[in-house]
């Protein structure tokens, strides 16, 4: 390396310059594991509280038969129950939806049509959920819950399923509709040459090429979908507490709404020793649900990539 | 690739050689169900934004500019306004750009230009990956356990500088990744330009890679500007003000350590308020709030599509 | 091309900020300038607690606003314990309380140094709502009350499954229908939770001497429960065969959507009027409470010139204007002349 008459100082430059270059790498280093602090804080505020509230209460009271936090009655059951029912309704609107448009957009549309729909879709996506779930309040509820089932009741959680649907439709969409894309033109040439028409190419080349993109799609959809709030808060009712359910035309609590519900405009909570931190329980638990849904769909996403 | 769906691909061209003229009925179908599931999520946005616009505007019409400048009220529907909820909303995003935007595009320049693939920097990569995962209101719990009870002496509590903070950290995740796509997305040749003449690694990122990822970064922050904008939950848990807020005559210095309030929260409080005033009233703030957030996205979709270009 | 986007850059993020501080201090403005003068008081006042006094509050602050923009004011309604929490911490200067403060939260107030003033600011009946399309249910005594929402009800799912119940009462409401019985109602951070253990359930325990309940009662666990009356409001509109209850405000700013059905504390049957709550004929009227931490008085001028204002003329009347019933001139003099004294409340009050 060092052969010939050139100084190896005269290549490195002057020092100012090499100790300002050092100086601005340890700046931009510090920020990206800023992101490593941000995780930490997050565990271990959470996992801190967690800790306490198992700690000072009756862990039977896991399974007591309601979620009423104040009374010290801390049924998980209650509010993972009505996080599921939520979740599989948003779902039953999203993942079809979701993966049609996919379809439609990838495989169908012309490109001019592609150009206008899909900021629509960007646009749907970019809706506060405090707006969706005023909308699941105030139309979907009254407009079709209560028109298809009498006797449900103004808050439900099927409303606000249908909400959280409407959040999650655009998202499984573009995740969906990324996995088809990079499904490689030539299958599809391949199937066409073959004489398969296009809704075969498409159903039995293109849609089981993209499996694992479009499992991605569903499960990053769900994760979504079980970390909404705001939409629950407004639409399904249960606020300070409630009993076991699984109704969806009646009100009821998820995980995420419980904790709303206990911290809205006070951060001292009267109640029985572990109501406080039962809020980070809470957000503990929901903490892993989703990191486990985001891990295993990036696992997804990743098998579809190594692929092709 | 790109002409993949276009008017006449090689496909097409096969496709109708090998099938003549035959209608295919049951492709038809598919593709007509397809249309019609695009369709419905399209119209979900069109009944809304209908019944967004139908039931706010007549405040606009009988209110006007006063609506825009009114304070939050649970009581008197006749003069509440959006005006504090603009103002907080505005504050915390000042904070956020301020605090999230320098840090996240500085952690994207570390981890596209300067990270080597050490099992660290893959660790940073998949944990900020994971970051924008998390729930918004898991945010609002780290902010209250944070920054409103562990930093209580430097934010002051329940404050707007509290709710800033909290919002930045929730967006910051999602600025680092659009900003690193957009770095990636500035061809090696570019670089290697600016290296072949003699720069240092920073001064080829601060003359050819960033003026190149500009567009690309930028579109992402204005994203996630919205995203920050439209967040209500972790704000509930951090102490955004619901019932009534006067700063007296705060300084704006003085009004980051003071109580706030922002437009999707008035949105939340006004919503629980069954008064068919306030319904109003809540539509109204919607309509704001969403010209807001939509204003910010077409922006971001306009820059994108103007200023992207295929190396 | 390069050259350009540097400049547009640079532009861009110089731009962004200053239009958004530009943005944001324009409100600024428009506040300052509508400014009107006043007695110069300044300090901030943070006020929490009762959801159910909460819009009282609003409206005095409202008003006191007007004349003294300089003070700077945060209203909060989470609950009333929540709020008794936060003041006994020291976190607000101003307790809104739906109930009489407990010797325990006197106590918990003590150990920081915390004495509280007890203002009474209005007078409420507690209205026992169901939808206005409720065409079967007019009036309830304690027992159907008891039936319908006490301990042994719990797990009834219509109304009629109430009706064993009501008849070993006595109850004269029933027999019920057979309709979805959709209880919303106020949870244990609530004030009005309590009083209406203390107004209804309390006084039915010793009645009929219902020794398991004796130390402790409370009602039927498995309802959803809200602090929020708003949304009690909601969810008791919404169907038709609903219970609930809520304060009178709240009933009477949704007269449209709600029905109060009449109660019967063993006088007969009486609905909530201004007349009947004022008068304490309807069984279950409360007073509205304020408390005021005495410590702040001296640190924080503010403090004193807005409890000044509450209780002027022009201040309580907000009590009447968002709903509920004033207080009659007697115990208004009573109220002003606490206040006057200064003295602080160390024993529980009974109602």
């Amino acid at each position: 390396m060092t052969s010939g008459a050139i100084d190896i100082g005269a290549l490195q430059g002057s020092p100012q310059r090499r100790r300002r270059e050092s100086l601005i790498l340890r700046a931009f280093q510090l920020a990206a594991a800023l992101s490593v602090l941000i995780s930490a804080g997050i565990v271990f505020s959470l996992l801190g509280e967690a800790i306490v509230f198992l700690s000072n209460v009756d862990l039977s009271q896991l399974f007591a038969g309601g979620w009423y936090p104040r009374r010290g009655e801390f049924g998980i059951a209650t509010i993972v129950t009505g996080t599921m029912v939520v979740t599989l309704v948003g779902m039953v609107v999203a993942a079809p939806l979701g993966l049609a448009a996919a379809v439609y957009l990838s495989e169908y549309a012309k490109p001019r049509v592609r150009r206008t729909v899909k900021p629509i879709l960007e646009i749907l996506a970019g809706i506060p959920s405090v707006v969706i779930g005023f909308f699941a309040l105030t139309w979907i509820s009254p407009e079709v819950i209560q028109r298809f089932f009498n006797d449900a009741s103004a808050f439900n959680m099927a409303a606000a399923g249908l909400g959280v649907g409407i959040l999650v439709t655009p998202l499984v969409a573009s995740v969906a509709e990324d996995a088809l894309r990079s499904v490689p033109q030539a299958l599809r040439e391949a199937s066409v040459g073959m004489g398969a028409r296009k809704r075969t190419t498409t159903l039995q080349i293109v849609l089981p090429a993209a499996v694992s993109g479009i499992v991605a799609a569903f499960i990053i959809g769900m994760s979504r979908a079980i970390g909404e709030t705001m939409v629950v808060a407004i639409a399904a009712g249960g606020t300070g507490g409630s009993a076991f359910t699984v109704d969806p035309t009646g009100p009821g609590q998820t995980m995420t709404a419980a904790m709303t519900a206990l911290a809205v405009g006070s951060d001292q909570v009267r109640g029985t020793d572990g109501t406080f931190q039962s809020l980070f329980f809470v957000g503990l638990l929901l903490f892993f649900i989703t990191l486990t849904l985001n891990i295993l769909s990036e696992r997804f996403v990743r098998r579809v990539r190594q692929k092709y | 690739m790109a002409s993949r769906a276009g008017s006449l691909t090689a496909s097409d061209l096969v496709a109708a050689s090998l099938h003549g003229r035959k209608r295919d009925i049951g492709g038809g179908i598919f593709q007509a169900l397809l249309i019609l599931a695009l369709f419905v999520s399209l119209l979900v946005l069109l009944v809304l934004l209908y019944d967004v616009i139908s039931g706010g505007i007549s405040v606009f019409s009988e209110r006007g500019a006063d609506f825009l400048r009114g304070r939050l009220s649970i009581v008197t529907a006749a003069t509440a306004g959006v005006g504090q909820g603009i103002f907080g909303t505005l504050l915390l995003t000042v904070i956020v750009v301020l605090v999230a935007f320098p840090l996240g595009i500085a952690a994207a320049i570390y981890l596209e230009e300067f990270a080597e693939d050490t099992r660290f920097n893959r660790f940073i990569n998949v944990n900020i990956r994971n970051l924008a995962g998390v729930p918004s209101i898991v945010y609002g719990l780290l902010g209250l356990a944070i920054f409103v009870k562990l930093l209580a002496e430097f934010t002051g509590g329940r404050t707007a500088l509290a709710g800033g903070l909290t919002l930045a950290v929730l967006v910051l995740p999602i600025v680092i990744i659009t900003s690193a796509e957009a770095l990636r997305a500035v061809p090696h040749s570019i670089r290697e330009a600016g290296y072949g003449v003699g720069a240092t690694r920073w001064e080829v990122i601060r003359s050819h890679v960033l003026p190149s990822a500009a567009p690309g970064i930028l579109t992402g922050t204005v994203l996630s500007l919205s995203r920050a904008i439209g967040e209500t939950a972790p704000l509930l848990l951090v102490g955004a003000v619901t019932g009534f807020l006067a700063s007296g005559g705060a300084s704006l210095y003085e009004q980051l350590y003071g109580g706030y309030t922002a437009l999707p929260v008035v949105i939340f409080r006004w919503a629980s308020l069954p008064s068919q005033d306030f319904r109003a009233l809540t539509s109204a703030a919607i309509i704001v709030l969403l010209a807001l957030t939509l204003t910010a996205n077409a922006l971001a979709i306009i820059l994108r599509n103007r200023y992207e270009r295929k190396w | 091309m390069i050259q350009m986007s540097s400049r547009f850059r640079r532009i861009a993020i110089l731009a962004l900020p200053i239009a958004l501080l530009t943005a944001a201090c324009a409100p600024e403005q428009t506040e300052a300038t509508s400014a009107t003068g006043g007695e110069n008081v300044s300090g901030a006042i943070a006020i929490s607690g009762s959801s159910t006094v909460e819009p009282i509050s609003v409206a005095v602050a409202e008003k006191f606003n007007a004349q003294n923009p300089d003070v700077e004011i945060s209203v909060q309604g989470p609950g009333t314990s929540d709020g008794f929490e936060l003041f006994c911490n020291g976190e607000t200067d101003i307790s809104d309380a739906s109930r009489a403060i407990k010797q325990e939260e006197i106590n918990a107030c003590k150990e920081n140094g915390i004495e509280p003033i007890e203002l009474t600011v209005g007078i409420d009946g507690l209205s026992v709502v169901t939808s206005s399309e409720n065409d079967f249910a007019s009036c309830l005594s304690f027992g159907d009350l008891w039936a319908l929402l006490g301990p042994e009800a719990e797990g009834f799912e219509s109304w009629s499954d109430a009706n064993q119940l009501a008849q070993k009462y006595d109850a004269q409401g029933a027999p019920y229908p057979d309709e979805p019985l959709v209880i919303t109602a106020p949870g244990e951070e609530s004030g009005t939770y309590g009083s209406f253990i203390e107004l209804v359930f309390e006084p039915f325990v010793e009645e009929q001497g219902l020794k398991e309940y004796e130390e402790e009662v409370a009602p039927r666990p498995d309802y959803q429960a809200s602090g929020n009356d708003n949304v009690i409001v909601e969810g008791v509109s919404g169907t038709p065969s609903s219970l609930g209850w809520v304060g009178y405000a709240f009933y009477k700013a949704n007269e449209d959507q709600l029905k109060a059905l009449e109660i019967d504390g063993g006088q007969g049957c009486v609905s909530p009027t201004p007349e009947t709550i004022a008068s304490f004929e309807y069984p279950i009227s409360r007073p509205l409470f304020i408390y005021v931490n005495k410590q702040k008085l001296q640190e924080n001028p503010a403090v004193q010139a807005f409890v000044d204002f509450y209780l002027s003329d022009e201040g309580i009347a907000s009590a009447e204007e968002v709903g509920y019933i004033p207080l009659e001139e007697s115990e208004l003099e009573a109220t002003r002349s606490t206040w006057e004294s200064g003295e602080v409340i160390t024993e529980e009050t009974g109602s």
